[in-house]
């Protein structure tokens, strides 16, 4: 399955600074989605495509920073490469602290931004397959049914089979049969792999 | 007694003819008292005589006094009053002459061809007088022709000199053609009356004649009595204006300045001694155009078209120009002169003074130059604390260009490049480095130190510039402008670089001012047309307002109301402005934050800088 090709975005609302930005990044062979304003961003940014942010610091209407906060409001983690004409230090500390992928002064060299720019893409993908890879195991918790759910809450624990049987009620055997459809079901062979899977779901009781 | 009294008239009016000879009516006066008293003299003779004979020819000789009065009466009206028909005169005085004439050769005398015989009549004071009777002369009716005839003379001499006279004269007239004429109409009345024995003798026409001397003399002392009053004045006039004068001189001569004083004709009559003790030249040297040779070559063409431009006109003027002091060296005075005017708008000429204003002017640079330097720290100081919008300014353009020239390199690194791509990429980076290449000048501009310049600005201009320079320190402050700017607006004469100092400070000022207050940041900056010709510039912020006790004292030197500043922007600010002769002043809103306004004067077409500039040039 091949991925989608991912889009840088760019914002900046110096046109001849965005035209200058998009001409290099799109002869350096990137997809590029250049916006004069964070608004117009905002409209048209689909959260579900890979990519990353090229935002310049200081804007009229929605600073960086601002718009770095509209989009942890999106649940989007989407990567941002600040840019600055100024190398104000209390601003790009506070963009780092909220993740920001890099902060970069102007005017940019191009090996420095694209760099920025590869390892910001290279975080949104693997952010990505963290994330569907979250969803699988979410996914396979949300498959068991209640009793099973119950038994894997006690599995990883640490319980023993004859402790859950008699704290649900049953029969040993009964358990092993729910332990047994629960490893199938979420796709694992040992315990300790369980183990892990329900932490990262955060399988708890 | 009457010939005394007529003699002592003679004499007073002699007396003023004699020294004053061309008051000929004085001596006709003098003469007419003196027949009067011969008259009197002979009326006596008449009246004391014993015999015929003697009656006869005291009465005979009588008529050459009579003859002597008719003939002065004729001159005096005549020279007293500047009136009288000349004809009416001879006549009368030929008529006279042939009376004379009839006097001596017919008769006994005029009035008997034959006495035959005296009479003593008492008169009221028991006293006895003589008197004649006899045959009359027939010839004496000339005689009475001529008076009749010098009655109507006189009467006529009158009447003339009251049409043509002012009030005075008219008074004149009355008075002394009217006497003359009651008293020579009674006098020759009463005769008549005499001859004709209607009443009875003595006849005497001494009394009558003296009352007509003292109705003229009355006249004639009142003209002596004015005049000499008149005399008095003039004199006293004379001596004010001799004191004045030479008030003026000492004045003039003690004054710390140099005065100088010009006839109608733009010639110098007067120059006093505080000018000649400058110049070191003497008062014949100045006089006329002279003083014209002490001014500098360099600035007499303009000296001496002013001088008479306002010459021309009777206009004040005020100049500046080099004079030569005693000791060689040239010396910028300030020469002012005001036409002189009399009363009723004669024009008189001009006075004047100039000061020597060298070491004024020299002070005024030196203090401009000061200003100018503190102007320029203070610049410096606030470029300073913006440093960091303007660099992202400079930064802006540079990225364009890094960015647009890498992208142009890989494109045709690729080989595949498309031109027109190329060249749409090197205009943008042309563009752009002309944008980069502004914003170094106007950096430099506010950093450079160099003279002021004034010269003729849009006052809007020079407030788009500064936002311009303070775009991105607005942003990252998170204020938002609001520009107001009048269109049309005059234009003013000043120095872009202070200028624009001033606004950038105002402009930051305000944006301090809101830094920590809750709500919207808005700076609001705004041009207008002022009062009187003036154009006034406001910033108005939306901060926490000035305490009403700073409002003053803010612009002093080292006063501030933030941590770190050192206080001195808006001390400077004010003495940028008041040096483009405007104000400055700050007030609180009504719907909160505070504003700072200052004003400037429009431009006006003949605006000429002098002083200090001039001194450096």
């Amino acid at each position: 399955m091949s991925e989608p090709a991912p889009t840088v975005y760019l914002v900046d609302d110096d046109i001849s600074v965005l035209r200058g930005l998009g001409r290099l990044l799109a002869a350096a062979g990137l997809k590029v989605a250049a916006f004069a304003s964070p608004g117009e961003f905002l409209r048209s940014f689909d959260p579900a495509g890979p990519g990353c942010l090229v935002l310049d610091v200081a804007m009229p209407e929605l600073s960086g920073p601002e718009l770095q906060q509209a989009l942890a409001a999106r649940r989007s983690e989407l990567p941002i490469v600040f840019l600055t004409g100024q190398g104000d230090i209390p601003t790009s500390v506070q963009a780092m602290k909220r993740g920001a992928a890099d902060f970069l002064t102007k005017p940019v060299d191009e090996e420095t931004l694209l760099a920025a720019i590869r390892s910001a893409l290279e975080r949104d993908r693997s952010l990505r397959k963290a994330q569907e890879e979250l969803a699988r195991i979410e996914r396979r918790v949300a498959s068991l049914t209640p009793r099973e759910r119950e038994v894997l809450e006690r599995v990883v624990e640490g319980r023993l089979n004859k402790q859950i049987a008699a704290e649900l009620g049953t029969v040993e055997k009964t358990i092993k049969v729910h332990r047994a459809s629960v490893m199938q079901k979420m796709g694992v062979r040992t315990l300790a792999d369980l183990v892990r899977l329900a932490g990262r779901a955060g399988v708890k009781r | 007694m009457i010939a005394a009294a007529c003699l002592t008239l003679a004499f007073i009016h002699l007396s003023i003819w004699a020294r004053e000879s061309t008051r000929l009516s004085h001596l006709l006066f003098a003469i007419l008292a003196l027949a009067v008293a011969g008259l009197a003299a002979a009326e006596m003779l008449m009246m004391r005589a014993e015999t015929i004979e003697e009656f006869g020819s005291a009465q005979r000789w009588l008529q050459v006094p009579a003859f002597v009065v008719v003939v002065s009466t004729v001159w005096f009206v005549r020279t007293f009053l500047g009136a009288g028909r000349l004809w009416l005169a001879y006549t009368v005085c030929a008529l006279r002459l042939l009376s004379l004439i009839f006097n001596f050769s017919t008769g006994v005398n005029l009035s008997y061809s034959e006495i035959t015989g005296l009479r003593q009549l008492e008169l009221w004071g028991g006293e006895h007088v003589s008197a004649a009777y006899g045959v009359f002369n027939p010839w004496q009716r000339v005689a009475q022709l001529s008076l009749l005839l010098l009655v109507a003379y006189v009467m006529d001499a009158a009447f003339t000199a009251w049409r043509r006279g002012d009030r005075d004269k008219r008074r004149r007239a009355a008075s002394v053609g009217g006497s003359i004429a009651f008293f020579l109409l009674m006098a020759g009345t009463h005769y008549g009356l005499v001859l004709e024995h209607v009443i009875p003798p003595p006849y005497v026409g001494a009394p009558a004649f003296l009352a007509m001397l003292v109705a003229m003399g009355y006249e004639l002392g009142s003209d002596v009595f004015r005049a000499g009053r008149l005399d008095g004045q003039l004199r006293i006039s004379n001596a004010h204006l001799q004191e004045s004068e030479r008030r003026f001189g000492a004045m003039a001569d003690a004054a710390p300045v140099m005065i100088w004083m010009a006839g109608t004709d733009r010639l110098c009559t007067f120059f006093n001694r505080g000018w000649l003790a400058f110049t070191g030249r003497s008062i014949d040297q100045e006089l006329g155009n002279g003083w014209t040779g002490g001014v500098h070559p360099a600035d007499l063409d303009h000296c001496i078209r002013m001088y008479s431009d306002a010459f021309n006109a009777h206009r004040d003027f005020s100049m500046e120009y080099r004079l030569r002091r005693h000791d060689g060296e040239y010396r910028w005075v300030l020469d002012s002169g005001v036409p002189r005017v009399e009363a009723d708008g004669t024009f008189l000429g001009y006075v004047g003074s100039a000061v020597d204003v060298t070491d004024l002017r020299k002070t005024e640079a030196e203090a401009a130059q000061q200003r100018n330097e503190l102007a320029h720290l203070s610049r410096v100081a606030m470029l300073g604390e913006l440093s960091g919008s303007l660099a992202h300014e400079l930064n802006q353009p540079l990225a364009a260009i890094l960015s647009n020239a890498q992208a142009a390199q890989r494109i045709l690194g690729r080989g595949a490049g498309n031109i027109d791509e190329i060249l749409e990429i090197l205009k943008d980076i042309v563009a752009d480095d002309k944008r980069a290449g502004e914003v170094i000048k106007r950096l430099r501009t506010l950093f450079r130190k160099e003279e002021v310049r004034y010269r003729a600005l849009e006052v809007n201009d020079v407030a788009l510039d500064v936002l311009k320079m303070m775009r991105s320190d607005l942003l990252n402050r998170d204020v938002a402008v609001r520009t107001e700017l009048a269109a049309g607006l005059p234009q003013v004469d000043g120095d872009p670089v202070q200028l624009q100092q001033v606004l950038l400070n105002l402009v930051m000022n305000g944006c301090d001012a809101m830094d920590g207050v809750p709500g919207e940041r808005r700076l609001t900056l705004r041009t207008a047309a002022a009062a009187g010709g003036e154009i006034e510039v406001s910033v108005a912020d939306r901060g926490r307002g000035i305490p009403p006790a700073d409002l003053q004292r803010i612009f002093e030197p080292f006063v501030s109301t933030k941590t770190e500043g050192l206080g001195l922007g808006l001390a400077v600010c004010r003495t940028i402005v008041a040096a483009h002769a405007g104000r400055l002043w700050a007030a609180n809103n009504r719907d909160g934050g505070a504003s700072f306004h200052f004003t400037l004067p429009a431009k006006r077409d003949s605006d000429e800088r002098t002083g200090a500039d001039r001194l450096s040039g």
